[in-house]
């Protein structure tokens, strides 16, 4: 009893700062979800908010609240919405996709490139399956990669400072 | 000394001075203006360098690209002037830094405090969309420029320059303005040399004039000029100093050779001219007609009248003695109320005409004095008339015959002429 405990106490230390890396990287990952907006061109449309949905778990918190609350992209004050399934998305400017599954990704990347909405995800080969910005972080650093094909299927325009510093795929290949 | 150094030689040192002074004054402005304007015009493209460099470098701070940043940063290689860039994120941490291999590591630690205290002074500067700062001495330069996202500072671009492209600039310029101030220096001082005789001959022709003056003693010579400037003023005033001379010279000849109350040929001079007449009538073989006369009873004049009312009547008696004369004729007055009168082709018949007309004229001469007072006075006159004989005949000879007939015409009763 007294080894599983001893056991046990270590693994929360070393996961400790895991968990506080994970937590960096979460803020980096909210701040930058406002950040690839400001980078995006979206074709014209009539909503007066720029909305940004979460779609699936939200790793967040309250972190995306605290952190655009009373604030703007594109001059438009900023919506947040929460969704556990595709069919409660809506009109949205940016999707953020946290589902773990392949094809209900895929579906949302569908359903996104139809309605001219900017898809992020961490998911591995989120980019090469067609979404549009995928975010990884390796040591606390941030890597880029955008699927440009993907954006302009979308009708977005991807400003080329954000293109320069990510890794581009042109269809699914960099 | 500089006293003894002829006047062109001093008028080329003088222009040469002056050109060399304002060459150096306006090369000195030139290359003082020259330092002002590269180093803004450095600093300028220093500016743009870093917009184009933080512009692009925004997205790799928004997202904290380090990888990005470092790129970006690397193709300052290129520039072989930039020495030295770092990207710091909001924190202050270095994202990205490039460091030439040209940056020498004694200078590095310098180059970081110097700009590490820009940034401190200038923190709220630097607060601002739109800020800067900016360095500039004599070994670097630097801009750092705040990177804006959204409104709010996401990190400091800093590039550090060193200024040898500027140096290189001023020291081309410092040759230029040196081998063009000595190509003109040495021009000028060619054209001064050349030129400095519009100035110095009118003064070195007046000066050798004066001494030409000095030595001959020749007051009548008159200087040339076709100046119409400041020279003519001066040749003017030299003419007319030599007319002054010429004029005092006549007048002290005229006193010399002059009996001052009369106006006739006083003694000295009178013998002269005899001398002159004597020798011609002996060249010529002609006679000399000599006539010495004298002013009966002068005395009792001079204490009746008194002594202005003599010199009145000597005066009156000259200008007889004038008219009564022929022009080439000598009229001389050798002292108190003794005349004298040469004629000139004198014969003994010319001679005695011309003692009748004085003698007549004298005494036919009403004398008016200052007072009213009326007067007549007479003259005694001994002619004498001879063909001068060399060695024999002299002046003084002459004068003496002329002199004893004078007497012989007081003794007879004067107002009268004897002829000796």
């Amino acid at each position: 009893m007294r080894m599983v405990l001893w056991v046990l106490g270590l693994l929360c230390c070393v996961q400790a700062p895991w968990a506080w890396a994970g937590d960096e990287e979460r803020k980096l990952e909210a701040v930058f979800i406002g950040r690839f907006a400001s980078y995006i061109e979206w074709p014209a449309k009539p909503r007066d908010r720029f909305v940004i949905t979460l779609l699936d778990d939200n790793p967040f918190g309250s972190l995306l609240d605290d952190l655009y609350r009373d604030k703007r992209i594109h001059n438009k004050p900023i919506e947040l919405r929460y969704a556990t399934r595709l069919e409660q998305v809506g009109e949205t400017d940016a999707l953020f996709i946290t589902l773990t599954s392949s094809a209900a990704r895929a579906a949302a990347i569908d359903y996104a490139q139809r309605n001219g909405i900017l898809t992020i995800s961490e998911a591995k080969g989120f980019a090469e399956s067609g979404g549009i910005i995928q975010l990884d972080f390796i040591e606390q650093k941030a890597r880029i990669k955008i699927n440009h094909g993907a954006a302009l299927k979308s009708g977005l325009r991807i400003g080329a400072p954000l293109l320069t510093i990510a890794t581009v795929l042109r269809g699914d290949k960099p | 000394m500089f006293d003894r150094i002829s006047i062109r030689y001093k008028l080329i040192v003088l222009l040469g001075l002056s050109a060399a002074l304002a060459l150096l004054i306006s090369s000195a402005i030139t290359i003082y203006s020259t330092y002002l304007s590269e180093s803004r015009s450095s600093l300028r493209v220093l500016h743009q360098l870093t917009d184009v460099i933080s512009e692009n470098m925004r997205a790799a701070l928004a997202f904290a690209d380090a990888g990005s940043a470092n790129t970006m940063l690397a193709s300052l290689r290129a520039d072989p002037h930039i020495l030295l860039a770092v990207v710091n994120d909001e924190s202050g941490r270095a994202l990205a830094e490039y460091r030439s291999a040209g940056l020498s590591t004694a200078a590095e630690p310098r180059f970081r405090a110097e700009v590490q205290g820009r940034i401190l002074e200038s923190a709220e500067a630097l607060r601002r969309e739109d800020g800067f700062v900016e360095h500039i001495d004599n070994d670097f330069m630097a801009v750092v420029r705040p990177v804006f996202f959204d409104g709010k500072p996401i990190g400091l671009l800093v590039v550090v320059s060193d200024t040898q492209l500027m140096w290189a600039k001023i020291r081309e310029l410092v040759l230029l303005q040196a081998a063009t101030s000595v190509l003109t220096l040495v021009l000028l001082l060619f054209l001064s040399v050349k030129l400095q005789s519009l100035f110095t001959r009118p003064i070195m022709n007046l000066v050798a004039a004066m001494q030409d003056v000095a030595r001959t003693k020749n007051y009548r010579a008159v200087l040339g000029s076709d100046r119409r400037d400041e020279f003519r003023n001066l040749y003017d005033g030299f003419n007319a100093m030599l007319a002054d001379i010429r004029e005092r010279d006549d007048q002290l000849s005229r006193l010399a050779t002059t009996d001052a109350l009369t106006g006739l040929a006083n003694r000295r001079n009178a013998l002269d001219v005899m001398q002159t007449m004597v020798a011609r009538a002996q060249r010529k073989d002609e006679p000399l007609g000599v006539i010495m006369l004298d002013i009966d009873s002068f005395k009792n004049v001079n204490d009746r009248f008194g002594h202005p009312m003599g010199d009145l009547v000597l005066q009156e008696v000259s200008l007889v003695l004038q008219a009564s004369a022929r022009d080439y004729d000598l009229v001389a007055r050798l002292g108190g109320e003794e005349f004298l009168v040469v004629c000139d082709c004198g014969t003994q018949e010319v001679t005695i005409a011309v003692a009748e007309r004085i003698r007549a004229g004298v005494e036919g001469r009403q004398i008016s004095g200052p007072a009213g007072e009326a007067l007549q006075v007479t003259v005694s006159l001994g002619v004498y008339s001879a063909v001068p004989r060399a060695g024999a005949e002299d002046i003084e000879e002459m004068i003496r015959a002329a002199d004893k007939a004078l007497y012989r015409a007081k003794e007879a009763g004067r107002n009268r002429y004897v002829v000796a």
